[in-house]
């Protein structure tokens, strides 16, 4: 599977963690291949991945802070992305 | 100011109970009484952490050789890093993997010589294969990830769809099919290593099938030998760019196999603090930027990109640490590496048979600070 369903509940696969930072600006996504820097949605988005929430809760919380009236931009950002950090296993489904 | 460094390689030790005919330590190895000490190891990375490093690799010879490994792992997560160990596995039981996964580590790099037990043994020269399949399973059930590391060659190679299918078996989350590089032991034995063409080819569709069917549950990542490639690799991501080296007596080099190349003088840990090394230790240094490249580097639009390719290669190939990577079709001296592709593939079958008999084996550090010379330890095994 590599497309997502909104009922799936995206959880950061087992060493793969956000980086320890006191700056937002700084947060990294730790992977074994290295780590990627996070923009500000996508640490939202990866602080959401915890296995509690499903991806229609993620996109609608994303939805209301960031004050987006376009629901399906944000639905199609976050499924990008997720489905891009699932491919690198760094998100398991 | 240079960007600081994404990763410290950290070689503890080059204590193995391996004796891969590959290895990608120093001919000349550091003896254990050489070997820094926990408290400057922990200061290590609490300075690296501070420069901006992102991941310490644990690395060897064989890590678990370290009788303070835990205590390593532990500091270089308190100290921010992600923590990697890259191992054999070999002396690794149930209790010492929680006590390491206790104490922080964040992903293990399991390494396995080939998927045929008599085979793996041959080319490590050790009984090692059963003990790692066990221990890939046991990682599994732990929060960590894993990646299973196979080197491959031509003695190997034909055997590629069943090492994937091994790792679909162990469901491995990442599994790196790399080819040999040319260094050290491993160009001791690459007339005896270097794949022929057809082998190669053969894999490269082997594995981009296997990337596509496994999307999504199994990342593998491939490296082809450069001799095969037009253009040279980006060798650690440019000189003094990306990474820095400590070997085990704490000596910062630029790559694994800098310490070949004549005139390099290298700062150590023990004496300077690690980001005054990455600014300014003279063999950091060396080949940092443009400044040193040769034509057609110099001018060449791909200088970018592969920062002119591979020193050390340079230096063992072409005889000039200075010139361009001789992999590249561009480079005055590629002839050399087709002539050594031309013998593998005119008579590839003409190779000597698969016995030992053939390889050097790498040796294990001598214990007296006197270093063995590979001639005086080659090993023969009949």
């Amino acid at each position: 599977m590599s497309f997502p369903s909104l009922d799936a509940r995206p959880r950061l696969a087992p060493g793969c963690r956000l980086s320890d930072s006191s700056s937002e600006n700084q947060v990294f996504l730790l992977m074994p291949e290295g780590a990627l820097r996070l923009n500000q949605t996508g640490l939202k988005i990866a602080q959401l991945c915890t296995g509690d929430h499903s991806l229609e809760e993620i996109i609608e919380r994303l939805a209301v802070q960031f004050g987006s009236a376009d629901r399906q931009q944000v639905e199609r950002e976050t499924v990008s992305f997720l489905t891009r950090l699932h491919e690198k296993r760094v998100v398991d489904f | 100011m240079n960007p600081a460094p994404l990763a410290l390689i950290a070689e503890l030790t080059h204590r193995c109970p391996l004796h891969c005919v590959y290895c990608s330590n120093p001919v000349e190895l550091q003896a254990r009484e050489n070997e820094l000490d926990t408290p400057t190891w922990l200061r290590v990375f609490r300075e690296a952490a501070a420069m901006g490093v992102l991941q310490v690799d644990l690395s060897g010879g064989e890590p678990l050789a370290r009788a303070d490994l835990e205590q390593l792992v532990a500091g270089a997560r308190i100290a921010k890093l992600y923590v990697n160990l890259i191992t054999s596995g070999i002396g690794l039981n149930e209790t010492r993997l929680d006590a390491l996964v206790h104490a922080g580590l964040d992903h293990l790099q399991l390494s396995l010589q080939d998927v045929d037990e008599t085979a793996a043994d041959e080319i490590a020269g050790t009984r090692a294969h059963a003990h790692k399949l066990a221990l890939a399973r046991m990682v599994r059930s732990r929060n960590v990830a894993l990646t299973l590391n196979i080197v491959v060659h031509r003695k190997n190679l034909g055997r590629l769809d069943e090492m994937i299918a091994l790792a679909e078996e162990l469901s491995v989350q990442r599994l790196e099919i790399a080819n040999v590089q040319y260094y050290g032991w491993a160009l001791a034995n690459r007339e005896a290593l270097l794949p022929t063409r057809d082998q190669l080819q053969q894999s490269i569709k082997t594995v981009k099938a296997a990337q596509e069917r496994l999307k999504g549950r199994m990342r593998i990542n491939f490296v082809v030998p450069d001799y095969y490639a037009t253009f040279p690799k980006a060798c650690m991501g440019g000189w003094g760019r990306k990474m820095i080296l400590l070997d085990p007596a704490g000596r910062a080099l630029p790559c694994h196999s800098a310490g070949i190349i004549p005139g390099l003088q290298f700062d150590n840990v023990r004496e300077h603090p690690l980001a005054w090394i990455w600014e300014h230790s003279a063999a950091f240094r060396e080949f940092r930027g443009e400044e040193w490249m040769p034509e057609p580097c110099r001018s060449c639009d791909r200088r970018t990109q592969d920062f002119g390719g591979c020193r050390c290669q340079a230096l063992l190939i072409a005889g000039d640490a200075k010139a361009t990577d001789p992999v590249c079709s561009l480079a005055p001296t590629r002839p050399l590496i087709d002539a050594a592709l031309q013998r593998i593939n005119s008579n590839p079958e003409s190779e000597p048979p698969a016995t030992t008999r053939e390889f050097l084996y790498r040796i294990n550090p001598a214990s007296s600070a006197a270093t063995s010379k590979p001639k005086d330890s080659f090993q023969q095994v009949s």
